[in-house]
């Protein structure tokens, strides 16, 4: 299964780089962006010659494959340096971000779902469930900004933005971990309360099993299926990095990278990013398929 | 004089760095201001250099200021140990995240009083205020001007001077009367407080007052958009069409308010009777308008763009803007091109003159676009350092000028 999956994802990166190779090279010119404004034509010529512009369109993709294969991606324009340095060195800030703000989502969202999911249209239930949508459609620049102004500014807790200490992930985490809060808690809490009616619960309750732990465990087995789906979902959407919260934090994660690389029509910086991140969902899906394998023993083959 | 290296700065290494500046092997921005001009750098002695040129260059002085100075030992290609005989060299450079500089212990001249300078970047101007504000900052040089409430808060003259460009060469806008409409139907005054901040000027010359040569007898033009639909209907009595659609481009996030001031010149336009469809696009797309080659068989565009000319005379802007070849002109005017060239080969009290001259020309005979404002940036200081920002702050923020209270 995995090698089927593998090749279909190996096709779909290949079809992938072949798009974002012609469309990004649409956008037009990267020496009218790099030059000045009032840079001549002469040097706009020179410059596509130095970095190979000038070639046919077609020649340049077959440049590029060719030493795609040598795992050479090119050099950054705008940076002078390797395309793929500079996304990997990116890519960790984000992977960092991503990777604690899923756990802590994930963990809290288990906690406060399935909580609520027991206690249902009790006070706790309803304060998580108007929080949670609160959080899930709250625009997160905005709360980015206010965080800044309450806790940095006002109250002084905190770092504005910017990397070094601890203290400046706590912010950026924050920001990050409410949506995928929201979003999550409502799948877990919907999910649970189905599985707490279905008919196993039931007949183990008619058997005189009181004790909420062992529903609990029993139910969020079941309750996990859709949940893993929603979790796959999210993190994929973080990994692509978290364009506003890198921006306005100032982390040097890829999506924000991203983005410039794409108004500077730094074209092998987008490619090695995109082949960087469509690798990493890839493997996330991997661990997503496993998962679902573990919880559900029909899946496995 | 020593680099920061610790090695002897001499006039080789001078001929090198000039050379390198016009190497093909790399597209170094500094050789466009060469450009057309065929420049010999002979070493006499280890102090002097000699420059022949062809043609003559009076302002070769102010030419040569631009270039950056490196060792004779620097290879042809990017470097990342950058060099140079200023005070501070740089202590590290992490991606992304900062860039420290340190004062030099043996630099030739006086020892300015910043002894290490941190560089970190912050895409929302809001955030960098914020920094500033909770004093993980001294100095963020430019801030919103919504942002810009507090008693650290300084407004500087930017050097940036909003405009709209016209194409000369394309009906209706090539009749001078529809140009002068153009420029009677805005309300320059009413943006000033409003959309855009306190201290804006209306700009009568593409650069700022302090610019040698700026012309304190060219009047503005009133808002009079009676005056300007008279114009209209005179220019249409004589057959110039003057319903055709004229496309007006503006740059989005150009400077703050952009979309919102030409929406409101759109509409000023359209009152005196106009035919003005507004789009506001990206940089690229906007270069694409503004510079040439123009595309062929184009409508009638007028460019709204911003023009930073700090240097204090103004031979780049009326070249790029003004001159038949320039790459931003939308006038072709034999006489205009005399005088840019007899302006740009005189020297003091004469150079003044023509540029007077020149600015006068553009604004009064030719009208050959809408000037509009002399843009204000806002900076954040911290209570910590003793800095005024300047009309130099917004393309350079020198480290020497920063001082501690």
């Amino acid at each position: 299964m995995l090698s089927k999956r593998a090749v279909s994802s190996f096709v779909s990166l290949l079809v992938l780089i072949v798009l974002v190779f012609f469309l990004s090279r649409l956008t037009g010119d990267p020496a009218s962006l790099y030059l000045p404004v009032d840079a001549s034509e002469a040097m706009r010529e020179n410059f596509r010659e130095i970095n190979g512009l000038n070639d046919p369109v077609l020649v340049q993709f077959g440049n590029y494959l060719s030493d795609l294969v040598r795992l050479d991606f090119g050099d950054s324009l705008r940076k002078a340096r390797p395309a793929m340095d500079v996304v990997l060195e990116a890519f960790v800030w984000t992977l960092w971000l991503a990777a604690i703000t899923m756990v802590l989502v994930v963990v809290a969202a288990i906690v406060v779902g399935s909580i609520a999911a027991f206690n249902v249209g009790k006070p706790f239930d309803r304060i998580a469930s108007v929080f949670s949508l609160i959080g899930a459609s709250a625009p997160d620049f905005w709360i980015a900004i206010v965080g800044i102004v309450l806790f940095s500014v006002t109250l002084g807790w905190l770092p504005t933005s910017g990397t070094g200490t601890v203290w400046h992930w706590v912010l950026p985490i924050a920001v990050l971990f409410i949506r995928p809060f929201g979003l999550i808690l409502q799948i877990v809490r919907g999910s649970m309360i189905n599985a707490l009616g279905s008919a196993y619960v039931k007949t183990a309750r008619a058997k005189g099993v009181k004790s909420s732990p062992i529903i609990f465990v029993h139910t969020l087995r079941n309750a996990m299926l859709p949940v893993i789906t929603v979790i796959g979902d999210q993190a994929a959407a973080l990994l692509n990095g978290a364009v506003v919260v890198e921006s306005i934090f100032g982390f040097p994660g890829v999506g924000k990278l991203m983005i410039d690389s794409i108004l500077q029509r730094d074209f092998n910086v987008i490619l090695a990013a995109i082949m960087v991140t469509a690798i990493a969902i890839f493997l996330m899906n991997i661990l997503i398929d496993v998962a679902y394998a573990l919880l559900d023993p029909c899946i496995r083959t | 004089m020593t680099f920061s290296d610790g090695t002897a700065f001499d006039a080789e290494d001078v001929k090198h760095s000039f050379e390198r500046s016009q190497s093909p092997e790399i597209a170094c921005e500094v050789s466009r201001y060469f450009e057309g001009i065929a420049i010999t750098p002979t070493v006499v002695d280890a102090q002097t250099i000699e420059f022949k040129t062809e043609p003559a260059q009076p302002i070769l002085p102010l030419l040569m200021s631009l270039l950056t100075i490196v060792p004779s030992e620097t290879p042809i290609e990017f470097t990342r140990e950058p060099v140079g005989t200023g005070p501070y060299t740089l202590a590290s450079w992490e991606p992304g995240q900062q860039i420290v500089l340190e004062r030099r212990d043996d630099y030739w001249g006086d020892s300015p009083r910043v002894k290490t300078a941190n560089y970190v970047f912050r895409t929302d101007p809001a955030v960098a205020a914020a920094m500033i504000q909770a004093g993980e900052a001294d100095i963020a040089p430019t801030i919103s001007a919504t942002d810009a409430t507090t008693d650290m808060d300084v407004a500087y003259p930017n050097s940036e001077t909003t405009y709209l460009r016209i194409d000369t060469s394309i009906a209706p806008m090539d009749d001078k009367r529809v140009r002068e409409a153009l420029n009677l139907a805005i309300d320059r005054e009413a943006f000033i407080g409003t959309i855009l901040a306190e201290g804006t000027e209306v700009a009568v010359a593409i650069n700022p007052p302090t610019t040698l040569g700026w012309n304190p007898d060219i009047a503005a033009f009133p808002y009079d958009p009676e005056r300007a639909t008279a114009l209209l209907e005179e220019a249409r009595a004589d057959g110039v069409v003057v319903d055709t659609e004229i496309l007006l481009v503006g740059r989005t996030g150009n400077f703050p308010g952009a979309t919102e001031t030409y929406e409101a010149i759109q509409s000023m336009l359209a009152d005196a009777g106009f035919n003005v469809r507004l789009q506001m696009v990206e940089v690229a797309e906007h270069e694409q308008y503004y510079s040439k080659p123009y595309a062929e068989g184009r409508g009638p565009i007028l460019v709204g763009a911003q023009h930073d000319n700090s240097r204090g005379d103004p031979v780049f802007s009326m070249y790029f803007k003004y001159d038949s070849e320039g790459r931003q002109s939308g006038v072709a005017d034999p006489a205009l091109d005399d005088l840019i060239a007899r302006a740009t080969g005189a020297v003091g009290e004469e150079r003044a003159a023509l540029w007077s001259e020149a600015f006068a020309y553009v604004h009064d005979e030719l009208i050959a676009d809408v000037l509009l404002f002399h843009m204000v940036g806002h900076a954040r200081v911290g209570p910590r350092v003793d800095f005024t920002p300047s009309i130099a702050t917004n393309s350079q923020l020198q480290l020497a000028d920063i001082g501690f209270k």
